[in-house]
């Protein structure tokens, strides 16, 4: 823990004295360099609602109404299936680039969304325990770029690396002369110094920005998802462009009539398919799909059974998704607790069996590359029991 | 202190800026406890809930014609064409809530009423509250921000977007008479009755960690927050259930013991009765709570002063919350006494809506304000008007603001609106009169060596003295 507590200045001293990484990340990155996109669902995605488990012999009477859908579920192994929305998602999975992880989720029992969301981000082990967040000290430690599809930088992406945001804009460009003299003012501001360098830098790298629409500090509507994740695309693929994209899409919060057809789960979950095929095909036609893997999360699952109003309530487990060239999919890696209510968390909850962080620390050290111990001391302390999970081609 | 220079931070950092720093007279601390009470009226025939209701069902209604008629996206030649009500309704209430922010002579009650609305977000991101965000701030928050903290709780709580938005209304006790029925004509195959079964822990849930106690975690070194458990925020939904409205038969939000749950219910250690009076009581519990008193003193020193205030001042703002039960003038009256408050350096980072509305001050423009999309360029900046992305609300963080991209779009704004005014309007005695000794030397002669007058105003827009407070 004790990295954590480290200032932000001791912080980056301690990662200038790292030796360098494997990959250069510094150096303008060839299409072999691994690229990682973390997509965060925020809200608590329903994990049996997105990848419900008709196989399981108390699926059906736990769910209720939500039990079943509008079109038939998509079938996966065991007793899996996929919401009828995400029918791109699941042609990923028949090719082989796309597996779910199931009954996972963070150590942490509370149930409140910005809790979770605070620990997802942070890596922490108690709720605003930690500031900065863990991808940000891993790119920190990597000398890595990465980019937030949104105008604020989220929590995640926090910490002494440079991280860009980029958000569409309707107005016209200011003028170069203003800019520079405000720089000047800035002088004695260094947050606003530091913001305004870098939305020149990234202006200068020459990215379009006339786009209409506006952008969310807090929570990117799933409407924007398919621009946000064609621009991702366009960032990650670009030469000297950033190894890691945060998205993220709000209105997973589901507490009614979730089974609606055109309610906001199955509207949601067709957003996000169709602005991961989105992503699929940027990353494809700029030749690095194959170096992608893209991790899809929440802060936590819903209770098992159906609630009051045709809902869900807060809950535990739930379930991921990774997908992408460098992703061994066509599989789902759950070691699944069961349904039965003697199964689930407190009576209520699909019960935890992988630690989401594990997945994290898998990404970071057999994907990005990052040593074990600048994980262990750095990016995700306290993680350095949990096993790695096999997501990744060999 | 000098007279100007706490002149300039009441106009400032308790209020939304002033174009002349003269309006605050001689005693600044007076000023602002003048305008301690309820906000001001945002004018006469706005819309109230029944109004809001009826656009909502409206659109449904047109919704489902077009539907009907076969209508696909490709021929129908703009979902706008027609009068859109609702969508009119919602510009109407954004539009109430800036004009209001931009011409108010009482702009810390305008503040103080921003905050409580952000504290107990609605937005109009769900169906069932859009059109109901600007009635709940004119009818539960606005009047009642200068009251006892547990009025404006239960007057927030009960209001029908609170109901709604956090899913009370549909929310019935799993043994209730309503639930019971149902059951029954589902048993007979009756394909019309509707789905309900029970609990919908939303409300109760964000009534304890949003609204009240606070989330235990989060506190950090103002803490303890919370101190509640999954089994209070299911004894506290089931409290909750029957509490729904209005509909199209009752006017008002009302107690339908049919959605009751039977029964006593154990929340904190406390019992309360089965019946509509446990709302009160545990209302009045949850106001007295030590957490609630740290919870809101922090969210209050946090949103005047600083993103971390000092834990002292927090301290002694939590004890006049206690002491005076949630007397929300004088947890007021004790933040402006406090020596912290007038700490020369500005801390805060303005949000986008306060930068708007501070810059339309400054420029007098007055009625004419806004143009017809009057939230667009505050939208752009990360802040879509009563729409906030989750029940939390707004951040009251600068580093949720301060993204390169968020930060581009703040000069993007300035820039035009000066060059639209630049021609107008001299920056340089307009900066003097706004910020008195709070302009510094750097920013003044940056404003007097703009290449043209549009540069020397967006430069004062955007300066650090401007942009926080």
């Amino acid at each position: 823990m004790t990295a954590l507590h480290l200032s932000r200045r001791r912080l980056l001293a301690t990662s200038a004295l790292l030796p360098a990484t494997r990959l250069s990340f510094g150096a303008a990155p060839s299409a072999g360099d691994a690229r990682l996109v973390l997509v965060i669902l925020r809200g608590g995605l329903d994990g049996l609602g997105a990848v419900p488990a008709p196989g399981d012999p108390a699926f059906a009477t736990a769910r209720g109404a939500l039990a079943s859908y509008a079109e038939p579920a998509l079938g996966l192994s065991g007793p899996f299936a996929l919401h009828p929305a995400l029918a791109q998602l699941h042609a990923m999975y028949g090719r082989g680039e796309m597996s779910v992880m199931h009954a996972v989720g963070l150590p942490y029992k509370e149930r409140s969304h910005f809790e979770a969301q605070q620990l997802l981000e942070s890596g922490g082990q108690r709720p605003h325990e930690v500031t900065t967040g863990w991808l940000g000290r891993a790119l920190a430690a990597s000398r890595g770029k990465g980019i937030a599809l949104q105008s604020a930088v989220p929590l995640v992406l926090r910490g002494p690396a440079t991280v860009d945001t980029w958000a569409p804009s309707a107005l016209p460009e200011p003028a170069p002369d203003l800019v520079s003299r405000l720089g000047m003012l800035y002088e004695a501001d260094p947050d606003l110094a530091r913001a305004l360098a870098r939305a020149q830098a990234l202006r200068a790298d020459g990215m379009p920005t006339a786009m209409r629409g506006a952008g969310m500090a807090g929570v990117t509507r799933p409407g924007q998802a398919v621009t946000l994740a064609q621009r991702a695309a366009e960032f990650l693929g670009a030469p000297g462009g950033p190894q890691v994209a945060v998205l993220d899409m709000g209105g997973w919060d589901t507490h009614a009539n979730q089974a609606a057809p055109q309610g906001a789960l199955a509207n949601n979950l067709r957003q996000l398919d169709t602005a991961l095929a989105t992503l699929r095909e940027g990353l494809l036609a700029k030749g690095c799909w194959a170096q992608t893997a893209v991790l899809v999360c929440t802060e936590f699952g819903r209770q098992v059974a159906v609630n009051g109003t045709q809902g869900t309530d807060h809950g535990s487990g739930g379930a991921a998704f990774a997908l992408g060239g460098a992703i061994a999919g066509g599989k789902v890696l759950a070691d699944w607790p069961g349904l039965a209510p003697k199964d689930r968390f407190e009576g209520r909850d699909l019960r935890i069996t992988t630690d989401l962080r594990a997945v994290f620390r898998t990404l970071l050290i057999d994907h990005l590359r990052l040593p074990q111990a600048t994980v262990n001391r750095e990016a995700l302390p306290g993680t350095a029991e949990l096993r790695s999970v096999p997501i990744l081609r060999s | 202190m000098s007279a100007p220079l706490q002149a300039a931070i009441a106009a400032h950092r308790f209020g939304l800026g002033e174009a002349d720093l003269a309006v605050v007279g001689d005693d600044p601390v007076a000023w602002l406890k003048r305008q301690i009470g309820p906000a001001d009226a945002q004018g006469s025939g706005l819309p109230g809930v029944a109004e809001g209701l009826r656009a909502q069902a409206d659109a449904r209604r047109r919704l489902a014609s077009s539907a009907a008629s076969g209508a696909s996206a490709a021929d129908t030649p703009s979902p706008t064409a027609g009068r859109d009500e609702l969508r009119e309704l919602v510009q109407g209430d954004i539009r109430a809530r800036l004009l209001t922010a931009v011409n108010t002579q009482r702009p810390f009650a305008e503040r103080l009423a921003m905050f409580w609305a952000n504290h107990f977000t609605v937005t109009t991101l769900k169906g069932s509250t859009r059109g109901l965000v600007g009635a709940f701030e004119r009818e539960a928050i606005r009047p009642r921000i200068a009251g006892r903290f547990v009025d404006l709780l239960r007057a927030s709580t009960m209001h029908p977007a609170m109901l709604r938005y956090l899913d009370n209304q549909n929310s019935a006790g799993p043994r209730s008479l309503i639930v019971q029925r149902i059951a029954r004509r589902r048993a007979a195959t009756d394909p019309l009755a509707p789905r309900l079964s029970g609990l919908n822990e939303n409300l109760a849930r964000e009534l304890l960690e949003l609204h009240t106690l606070g989330a235990a975690h989060a506190g950090g070194r103002y803490g303890p927050w919370g101190g509640y458990s999954q089994a209070d925020v299911t004894a506290l939904a089931a409290l909750l259930t029957g509490w729904r409205g209005p509909g199209e038969a009752a006017p008002r939000p009302h107690f339908d013991p049919a959605w009751h749950e039977p029964g006593d219910k154990v929340i904190l250690n406390q019992r309360y009765a089965e019946g509509p009076q446990a709302f009160d009581a545990v209302l009045t519990d949850l106001a007295r709570h030590p957490s609630t008193a740290r919870h809101i003193a922090t969210k209050l020193a946090r949103h005047f002063l600083a993103d971390e205030p000092p834990p002292a001042m927090v301290a002694r703002l939590t004890e006049v919350f206690l002491q005076s039960d949630g007397d929300l003038p004088a947890l007021y009256a004790a933040l402006i006494d406090s020596p912290e408050a007038w700490a020369p350096a500005a801390l805060k980072l303005k949000t986008p809506e306060e930068f708007v509305v501070s810059s339309a001050r400054l420029l007098r423009l007055g009625q004419g304000a806004l143009g017809r999309a009057p939230d667009a360029g505050i939208g752009a900046m990360g802040q879509r008007l009563h729409a906030a992305p989750s029940p939390a609300g707004w951040p009251d963080r600068a580093e949720e603001w301060l993204g390169p991209e968020a930060l581009w779009q703040r000069v993007e704004w300035a820039s035009r609106v000066a060059d639209r005014l630049g021609a107008s309007i001299d920056a340089r005695p307009l900066a003097q009169a706004a910020l008195g000794p709070r302009l510094g030397a750097a920013t003044r002669q940056q404003i007097d060596r703009a290449a043209d007058p549009s540069q020397a105003l967006a430069l004062l827009l955007m300066s650090p003295e401007f942009q926080r407070r």
